[in-house]
C-alpha cells in the first residue's frame, strides 16, 4: 500500500516535471463560476501562448495579502480584488506598480487604471427573483426595501462594499446623482427597517444557492452570477432598475515571486479577445475598450455598462477614503 | 511554562520525558506561541502604542453584544450536548459490546467528514425550503416555515451536533467505572429509578459532565465556521468578529485584542478544568 502510493506520488511529480512550464505564477480570485471563466479565458490561453503555467488559488482574502506583503513571503502574484480596495491597499503601500510598457492601458477604461490596478471587470448590482417561487417580482430598489409589498426574505451582500449602501439610500428616495457623499445614518435607517427580513450571501455562490432554493427569493446580486443561475435552468428575472455599478481590479501584491509572469498575464487577461471571451460567458461586462467589436451586439447590449439608462456608478474613491470608517459602522451595525 | 514545572520538582523524573517533548514544544513554540504573541504585540501598537483598541473594544455596547452572544452560545451549546449525549453514554456503557461498538462507530464516523460538508448539509436541511420545513408542512404541523438557520437556533442545532462526541466520550468513559453493583445496592435500599439516577448514577458520573462540559464550551467559544454559516449577523461570536477584524476591516490592531480576549477567557476556563481535575483525582 505504502509503496504504492509512493510510485503514485513519484509518477505524479514526473507528470507534472515532464509538463513544466518555463515559469510559473498564481492567480487569485473569488471562486465560483466566476473564476472558472477567468482561468478558461484568461489562464489557459495564456499558458498555452506565453507556456507560464497559472496555478489558481482562492479565495481573495485582504488579511492575506497583509500578510503576505509584511512577512515578506508573498504568494499571489495576481489578485482580483475590489476597486475601493486596490485605490486603497495601492495608497498603503501593498501592491507593486503595474509595468505599463507591458500592460497597453490605452485601450483600457480609464476609470479603472491606476498607478497599481487595472479593470478586472465591470459589474452591476442588480435586483434578481426567482419568478417560479414569487407571484410578483420587485422592480426597484424601494420594492426590495418593502416588506408589506413584497413579504418574505431578501438577500444582499454581506460585506463592507459599494452596493448595499446606496441601495439603500436610492430606496429611501435618495437621488441617484445626490448618493455621495454617503449619509451614512440615513442609509442604516433604512436599512433597519427590513433588517429582521435579511439573509446575507458572502459569497457569490451562496448568492446563487439562496435564490435557487428560493430561500430567498429577491435581492441583490452580481448580474452575472443571475445570467449563470439563469443557465442552469432556474427562472430569473433581473430588474436594471437603478443597478449599481462597481469593478473589480487586478493588482499585484508588493513582493510578488513572479512579478515579470504577473505583468504578462494581466496584459493577456485584459486584452481586448480575452475580455470579450469573459463577458461572452459571464454576463459581466468588459474594461477592454475594443472588446465590443469582437462581440454578439446582441450580447454586447445586454451587459451591464449598456443598462445605463437609470445606472449609477458607486464612487471607488469615495469608498477607497471612506473604506474603514462605513466597514467599521457596517459591521457594528450588523451585529446588533 | 510548561518546561519549567517539569524541571521543577520532579526533576530527576522527568529528564528523559523532556527530551521526548522537545520537538512538540518547540513546534508549538514556533508555529503557535510566537505568532500569537506578534499579533497581541499589534494589539498594543497599532495604530499607535497604547491600550485604545481595548478600550474601543471593551467600551463599544455592539462588542460587548459579541462578548455576551459567544458565552450565550457557548452556554446553550454545552446544556443541550449534555441533555443528549448524557442517555447516549449511559447507553453506550451498558450496552452489550458488540453493539456499542457499532454505535460509537457511528459516532465516530461522524467525525471524519468534513466540517463544511457536515454544516452546508445543515444548511440544506434547516433552510425555509429545506427537508425538514418541507416535510412539517406536508404533513400539516405548520403553515408557515419555521425559522430554523440563519438564527441562534442554527447554531445551536450545528454546533450541538459538531460536539456530541466530545461530550459522549468522556461520559461514557467515566459512567463505564462506575460499579453496576452501587447501582443494585441503591434499589435494593428501596430507591425509585428516578433516584437511582439523580442520587447515584448522576453524582458519580459528575466528573465526565464536567470534563463534557468544559471541553465543549470551551471549544465552543472559539467557534467560526458553524457560526458564520448557520447564524445570523445578529448571533456573530468572537471568533467571527477577528475574522472581520483580520480578513475584511484590515484592523490588526482590533483583531488581536479580541483574539487576546478569547485566549484569555479560554486559558481561564482551562485553569478551572485543570484545578477540578487535579481535586478530583486528589480525592
Amino acid at each position: 500500500m505504502k509503496s504504492r502510493l509512493a510510485l503514485a506520488l513519484l509518477s505524479t511529480t514526473l507528470l507534472f516535471a515532464g509538463q513544466a512550464a518555463a515559469e510559473d505564477m498564481v492567480f487569485t480570485s473569488w471562486g465560483g463560476t466566476t473564476q472558472d471563466a477567468q482561468k478558461t479565458y484568461w489562464a489557459d490561453p495564456f499558458t498555452a501562448e506565453k507556456n507560464v503555467a497559472v496555478t489558481q488559488d482562492g479565495p481573495t482574502d485582504y488579511g492575506k495579502i497583509k500578510a503576505m506583503v509584511e512577512a515578506g513571503n508573498v504568494t499571489w502574484d495576481v489578485v482580483d480584488v475590489e476597486g475601493d480596495y486596490a485605490v486603497q491597499a495601492g495608497n498603503a503601500g501593498l501592491l507593486e506598480k503595474l509595468d505599463f510598457s507591458v500592460i497597453d492601458k490605452s485601450k483600457l477604461d480609464p476609470r479603472f487604471v491606476t498607478d497599481y490596478s487595472v479593470g478586472s471587470f465591470y459589474y452591476s448590482f442588480v435586483i434578481g427573483c426567482n419568478k417560479d417561487a414569487v407571484d410578483a417580482c420587485p422592480k426597484t430598489w424601494a420594492d426590495l426595501f418593502d416588506p408589506q409589498k413584497f413579504p418574505g426574505k431578501r438577500t444582499f451582500y454581506k460585506w463592507s462594499a459599494p452596493g448595499v449602501i446606496e441601495a439603500a439610500l436610492l430606496a429611501d428616495g435618495v437621488p441617484a446623482d445626490k448618493l455621495y457623499p454617503l449619509d451614512l445614518d440615513r442609509a442604516f435607517k433604512k436599512l433597519d427597517t427590513i433588517k429582521a427580513d435579511i439573509v446575507w450571501w458572502d459569497s457569490g455562490a451562496q448568492s446563487q444557492q439562496l435564490l435557487a432554493s428560493a430561500e430567498a427569493p429577491f435581492g441583490s446580486f452580481w448580474n452575472g452570477r443571475l445570467t449563470a443561475l439563469a443557465e442552469t435552468g432556474v427562472t430569473v428575472e433581473t430588474s436594471w432598475t437603478n443597478n449599481i455599478t462597481a469593478a473589480d481590479s487586478l493588482v499585484v501584491p508588493k513582493g510578488a515571486k513572479n512579478k515579470d509572469a504577473a505583468m504578462k498575464f494581466i496584459a493577456q487577461a485584459t486584452s481586448d479577445s480575452a475580455q470579450a471571451q469573459f463577458a461572452t460567458a459571464t454576463g459581466y461586462a468588459p474594461i477592454n475598450l475594443d472588446s465590443n467589436t469582437l462581440m454578439d451586439a446582441e450580447l454586447r447590449n445586454s451587459l451591464p455598462d449598456m443598462q445605463a439608462d437609470t445606472q449609477v456608478n458607486a464612487d471607488m474613491s469615495y469608498w477607497a477614503e471612506h473604506r474603514d470608517e462605513i466597514g467599521t459602522r457596517w459591521y457594528a451595525w450588523q451585529a446588533k | 511554562m510548561a518546561v519549567t514545572i517539569a524541571t521543577g520538582a520532579v526533576k530527576t523524573k522527568r529528564e528523559g520525558t523532556l527530551g521526548y517533548l522537545l520537538p512538540a514544544l518547540l513546534l508549538i513554540a514556533f508555529f503557535f506561541i510566537v505568532p500569537v504573541l506578534m499579533l497581541l504585540m499589534r494589539s498594543v501598537l497599532e495604530p499607535e502604542v497604547g491600550l485604545q483598541n481595548y478600550e474601543a473594544l471593551l467600551g463599544s455596547t455592539t462588542y460587548l453584544r459579541v462578548f455576551v452572544n459567544t458565552f450565550m452560545v457557548a452556554g446553550v451549546v454545552t446544556i443541550v450536548s449534555i441533555v443528549i449525549g448524557y442517555p447516549v453514554a449511559w447507553l453506550l456503557a451498558i450496552m452489550p459490546e458488540k453493539w456499542s461498538r457499532i454505535v460509537l462507530a457511528i459516532i465516530i464516523l461522524s467525525m471524519w467528514t468534513n466540517l463544511l460538508a457536515r454544516t452546508y448539509a445543515w444548511m440544506v436541511l434547516l433552510q425555509r425550503t429545506g427537508v425538514i420545513n418541507k416535510t412539517l408542512m406536508r404533513l400539516g404541523l405548520i403553515d408557515q416555515p419555521l425559522a430554523l438557520v440563519n438564527n441562534l437556533v442554527g447554531v445551536t442545532i450545528g454546533m450541538t451536533y459538531i460536539m456530541l462526541p466530545f461530550v459522549i466520550l468522556p461520559l461514557m468513559g467515566v459512567i463505564r467505572t462506575i460499579d453496576p453493583a452501587i447501582l443494585r445496592a441503591a434499589a435494593l435500599c428501596g430507591a425509585g429509578k428516578m433516584q437511582c439516577f439523580l442520587r447515584v448514577l448522576l453524582p458519580l458520573s459528575l466528573p465526565g459532565i464536567a470534563a463534557g462540559a468544559l471541553m465543549v464550551f470551551v471549544m465552543s467559544l472559539g467557534y467560526f465556521v458553524t457560526p458564520a454559516l448557520l447564524g445570523g449577523t445578529s448571533n456573530m461570536m468572537l471568533a467571527e468578529l477577528v475574522a472581520q477584524f483580520v480578513q475584511s476591516l484590515v484592523n490588526w490592531g482590533m483583531g488581536g485584542a479580541a483574539a487576546l480576549v478569547l485566549l484569555v477567557v479560554t486559558l481561564a476556563l482551562y485553569a478551572v478544568q485543570l484545578r477540578y481535575f487535579n481535586s478530583a483525582r486528589g480525592k
